[in-house]
């Protein structure tokens, strides 16, 4: 190594360079600014859309979720005779289902609708009722704001307890001291053991709540509907929910309960079986298509930037290389006269790209406010940004001394 | 005591077969240290070409050319690059000055290549600007200085290291004659305090100055006898 403190003298000898060079530094910079101004931008407003659909699915209950419901059991517009004996779906298929891979299978949850008249000292009204069983809150994103959930005695005997959203809480009971009242259900009376949590979501501010139906919720143990609302005793579920929180053994667990439901309900295929997760990943995989498609933007822009940075290098391609033989014929060799082309291009790109950030950053935050959805930025993307742009401010920037380093010292000052 | 210059059959062809110019055909020419050279010939005749070889800017076809003693064909190219940082001084006839960078930048510039620390280089750099003439000028920029001036600048930048050979390659060319005599003079000067100079020119008056005169002729050397027959 010839140079003496090497690496601060080359920098400082790279950032005389760009202000000997300001005019063409700039416009070099501002192409690499733009760039990952652009690319920064595109993934971060993709990026941000993501969170918002990955902040409904946490709402919801999460996405690690397979939903088993019957399905329509009609062939040709009839039922066949076997469909009208057949018993659909019952509690025995989710215990089956459960003991069916323990491993796989972290918690699992029943749903059992029914209609009734429900009466408190302040509202009158017929609603939907929710029978639960297993782990259902956790399943479906609720959460217990006041008082307790069910007990698993409660679940179990069908206990006359409920719970209800906030929207039924506040309807049937507004003063707020719901837990401990006894309200009707039907005809038998059911304590209120507990109020969940207001899920609110909204795709954008000032929308109306996406998730109110859900605060609509009144729930009971799904044993209390099979036993005394509807007196089935095959405790038939209208929806059972398995929790598999490792992705990949979700495919081998839907087809061992598809296959599993089959013999349990007579060779019939009367169930859906809904995988979220491969919902989800098709999902994100149209994300990732929206992130190429940003990107690519981003890269054309980047292009755009890199075609007016090859005009100006291109512009000043015989003054650069001409200035690069007379470094060479005062003593640099090529290799010195690349190092400091690269020193000088990192430190340009990298400045640039600085700048690109900031830009995109606020860029991003336009759009965002714009949308009205919240701004978020995912590390990831400041480094595709930063190293997309800083490969291609490399890239042209070198061009010169790539092209002076293949001349002899005589031929790059002959340079036209 | 080696000669600075010594070539042996040195030929340059540019091009390829069709239409390749024999622009050197066979060189020989020693110098001894302490020599004030004048080149001279007609336009066209290989000079330039014969410099930029003289001064490792460029290989010659064929033939040996041995620099200070040390030949130099088959070197590496950092080690012709560290050849024209520390032992040549080339001063051409359009400056090539760095347009963006300062007087005193410009002088400093071989020193950096050869690992003069920063403190050394601005004082020698100054150093050098006040033996060519023109201190005053070391935060100027090349443009802002009049052509005597500049190749004054390239003159300074040519002695930054100390080189055991100056080659100029019709340094006063562009310049008008009073000028001109004056670059001229620093040349005899520098020759006078021992430098080695090979100058090209197509002035007689300053080839008289010179202490020998050669004369290139469609790529050889015309000898003195060829001219008398
Ligand atoms: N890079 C080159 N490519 C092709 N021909 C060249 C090149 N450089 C010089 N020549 C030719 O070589 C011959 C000698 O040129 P040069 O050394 O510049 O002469 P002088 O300096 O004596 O005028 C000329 O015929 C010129 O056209
Ligand atoms: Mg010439």
């Amino acid at each position: 190594m010839r140079f003496s403190g090497a690496f601060r003298q080359r920098v400082a000898e790279a950032w005389l360079e760009i202000r000997e060079n300001l005019g063409r530094s700039a416009l070099q910079a501002l192409g690499i600014m733009v760039g990952v101004a652009s690319v920064l931008g595109g993934f971060s407003i993709s990026d941000s859309n993501q969170r918002r659909s990955d902040e409904r699915w946490r709402k919801l209950g999460g996405i690690e979720r397979m939903n088993v419901q019957p399905a329509a059991a009609m062939r040709d517009g009839s039922v066949t005779a076997l469909q009208r004996a057949n018993l659909g779906l019952r509690n025995d298929d989710a215990a089956d289902g459960e003991a069916l891979n323990s491993k796989a299978v972290h918690a699992t949850s029943v749903q059992r609708f029914a209609r009734a008249r429900l009466r408190s000292p302040n509202a009158d009204q017929e609603r939907q009722v929710s029978g639960i069983g297993g782990d259902f809150l956790p399943l479906n994103g609720y959460e217990v704001e006041q008082g307790r959930a069910f007990s698993m005695t409660e679940l179990a005997a069908g206990a006359p307890v409920c719970l209800l959203g906030a929207e039924a809480a506040s309807v049937f009971f507004p003063s707020g001291d719901a837990v401990g009242q006894t309200m009707r259900l039907g005809d038998f009376p059911v304590v209120v053991v507990g109020v969940f949590r207001e899920l609110v979501f909204r795709w954008r501010e000032g929308e109306p709540n996406a998730m109110a139906w859900r605060n609509e919720i009144v729930a009971v143990p799904s044993a209390l509907v099979a036993a005394r609302m509807q007196g089935d005793r095959y405790e038939r579920v209208d929806r059972m929910t398995f929790k598999i929180p490792e992705l990949n053994l979700m495919e081998g667990f839907a087809r061992d309960l598809a296959s599993l439901l089959k013999a349990n309900h007579r060779q019939q295929e009367d169930v859906r079986i809904d995988d979220i997760a491969a919902r989800m990943r098709k999902r994100q995989s149209q994300g990732q298509v929206y992130n190429l498609i940003f990107m690519l933007s981003g890269i054309l822009s980047l292009v755009g930037g890199g075609m007016v940075n090859v005009n100006i290098q291109l512009a000043s391609l015989s003054e650069r290389v001409r200035e690069v033989g007379v470094r060479m014929a005062i003593g640099a060799s090529s290799l010195e006269v690349f190092k400091a082309f690269m020193t000088e291009a990192v430190l340009l790109t990298s400045l640039g790209s600085l700048g690109g950030l900031v830009l995109g950053v606020g860029f991003s935050k336009g759009i965002c406010v714009f949308l009205d959805i919240p701004l978020f930025l995912a590390p990831g993307s400041f480094f595709a940004a930063f190293f997309v742009a800083s490969a291609f401010g490399v890239v042209f920037a070198l061009f010169p001394a790539w092209k002076a380093s293949r001349l002899s010292p005589m031929e790059a000052l002959r340079y036209e | 005591m080696s000669a600075v210059i010594e070539t042996r059959s040195l030929t340059k062809v540019f091009g390829v077969n069709g239409n390749a110019v024999h622009a050197l055909r066979g060189i020989d020419l020693v110098v001894a240290r302490g020599e004030f050279v004048a080149l001279v010939g007609p336009s066209g005749s290989g000079k330039s070409t014969l410099m930029a070889i003289l001064g490792c800017l460029d290989s010659p076809s064929a033939g040996g050319y041995s620099l200070d003693g040390q030949p130099v064909e088959g070197l590496s190219g950092s080690a012709l690059a560290r050849i024209r940082n520390e032992k040549v001084g080339f001063v051409f006839q359009t400056y090539n000055l760095l347009p963006r960078a300062t007087v005193a930048r410009n002088v400093e510039l071989p020193m950096l290549y050869a690992g003069v620390g920063g403190r050394e280089r601005r004082e020698r750099a100054l150093a050098l600007l006040e033996k060519v003439g023109i201190p005053e000028k070391a935060g100027r920029l090349p443009a802002e200085l009049s052509g005597g001036q500049r190749q004054r600048v390239a003159i300074a930048r040519a002695l930054a290291n100390g080189p055991a050979l100056l080659l100029a390659d019709e340094p006063t060319g562009a310049l008008d004659s009073k000028t001109g005599a004056e670059v001229l003079g620093l040349f005899q000067e520098l020759h006078r305090q021992g430098h080695t100079v090979v100058l090209v020119t197509h002035d007689p008056a300053i080839a008289a100055l010179a202490g020998r005169r050669i004369e290139l002729y469609d790529g050889l050397v015309r000898l003195p006898e060829a001219k008398a027959a």
